[in-house]
């Protein structure tokens, strides 16, 4: 039995030591940003007029209905800025905001 | 891709998990008396009241979180230690949870709080027996924390020295709950508190009190927003995939905080906004 667990814990030490690897996070669909401001209002904007807009994006639903919309946008620095929404159960827009890029940013 | 901590090795495990399994179907006979033959005479029969669940938390290992916390007090000199217990599964409910620790010749009762948080009372028989730390509800139901609070923060606000000693601490006690017993003793095996909580690759997951949009650093003149994979646990966890993970019904509470970035100092204030916030509007 302690020849097969020892088996096992070498087997499954592999697996995790594989399983940590990472890589970069999937970005968001990037976008003009005045087009974007021109477009989208919080309390009104709608997941179809994105989708016609900007076209699909990286999204994460919950379990509550609402789900998190990840756009970028190129910055004049250099980098790109986040712009991020939050739509609700009935798929309105309901908050935005956008996260610029910093010095502390690592590199793409 | 971030990986939690507790399912990023999920996928890949899966052939050694089947392994395992067929490793533990090797002696299913002790949980199966009625497939026993009688006991012959003159051989003590052994009656078990309590069998510990291997995912229940390790007494020890939570006293020794609770040691650690000591130890590093001076990342949160003004704080103080409670555990919390925080849901998993949908369908568990979470109010009046009875928490006791156990071992073969004592039971101590632990008082819960109405948020779920408790503090552990240091008992020496409890640690000689090598106690468990039992919740009546099903071991895959809630996971657990460390929580490490300074008074006098602002509302909705905490401190990013406190996320280092709750990384540390939780780590330390075994606090993360994994789907299987043998994530839990391969995730020991391979991680220890340094290695998590003072590597980008850590992964060491944080929970709010409600659904987050936001969480911002600031440390005197710099703020920084955190990135959007940030937040959700990496924001890439499909639905096969999120009962590997103990933020399996808080995803959306579920954030990473750079507790390993000595460039932002332990003083550091990390502010959230919730997706219920009413929208700012102007003045």
């Amino acid at each position: 039995m302690n020849a097969r667990r020892t088996v096992a814990v070498g087997a499954l030490a592999a697996a995790l030591l594989s399983g940590c690897a990472t890589r970069a996070p999937e970005p968001g669909t990037s976008v003009a940003e005045a087009r974007f401001d021109a477009l989208v209002v919080p309390g009104r904007t709608t997941r179809a007029e994105l989708l016609a807009a900007f076209g699909p994006t990286k999204t994460v639903v919950f379990d509550s209905g609402m789900a998190a919309w990840l756009y970028t946008a190129p910055a004049a620095g250099g980098g790109h800025a986040e712009l991020v929404l939050l739509l609700g159960r009935d798929g309105i827009v309901k908050k935005m905001r956008k996260r610029p890029p910093y010095p502390t940013d690592p590199a793409p | 891709m971030r990986r939690p901590v507790s399912r990023r090795a999920a996928p890949a495990l899966l052939g050694a998990v089947l392994a395992w399994t067929a490793h533990a179907q090797t002696a299913p006979a002790a949980a199966n008396p009625s497939s026993q033959p009688a006991p012959a005479a003159g051989i003590q029969t052994v009656t078990v009241t309590y069998t510990r669940d291997p995912v229940d938390k390790s007494y020890r290992k939570m006293i020794r979180g609770m040691e650690r916390f000591q130890r590093e007090h001076a990342l949160a000199p003004q704080a103080t230690l409670r555990f919390r217990l925080l849901p998993r599964s949908p369908t568990v409910d979470m109010h009046g949870i009875l928490l006791r620790v156990i071992g073969d010749h004592i039971t101590v009762p632990v008082p819960v709080a109405p948020d779920n948080s408790f503090t552990l009372p240091r008992n020496e028989q409890a640690l000689q027996e090598d106690a468990a730390v039992v919740a009546n509800r099903k071991t895959t139901s809630m996971t657990w924390r460390a929580q490490v609070m300074t008074p006098g923060l602002p509302p909705g606000t905490r401190r990013l020295g406190d996320l280092r000693l709750e990384c540390l601490v939780g780590m330390e006690a075994g606090l993360v709950s994994n789907s299987s017993p043998l994530f839990g003793w391969i995730s020991n095996a391979l991680t220890s508190p340094e290695q998590v909580c003072n590597s980008a690759e850590g992964n060491f997951l944080f929970f709010t009190e409600r659904p987050v949009f936001a969480v911002t650093l600031r440390a005197g003149d710099r703020t920084e927003v955190l990135p959007f994979h940030f937040l959700y646990a990496g924001g890439d966890q499909t639905r096969d995939m999120l009962p590997f993970c103990d933020c399996q019904v808080l995803l959306d509470r579920t954030y990473y905080a750079p507790i390993w970035d000595r460039g932002w100092p332990d003083d550091t204030l990390v502010s959230f906004e919730f997706m219920d916030d009413a929208p700012e509007t102007a003045p």
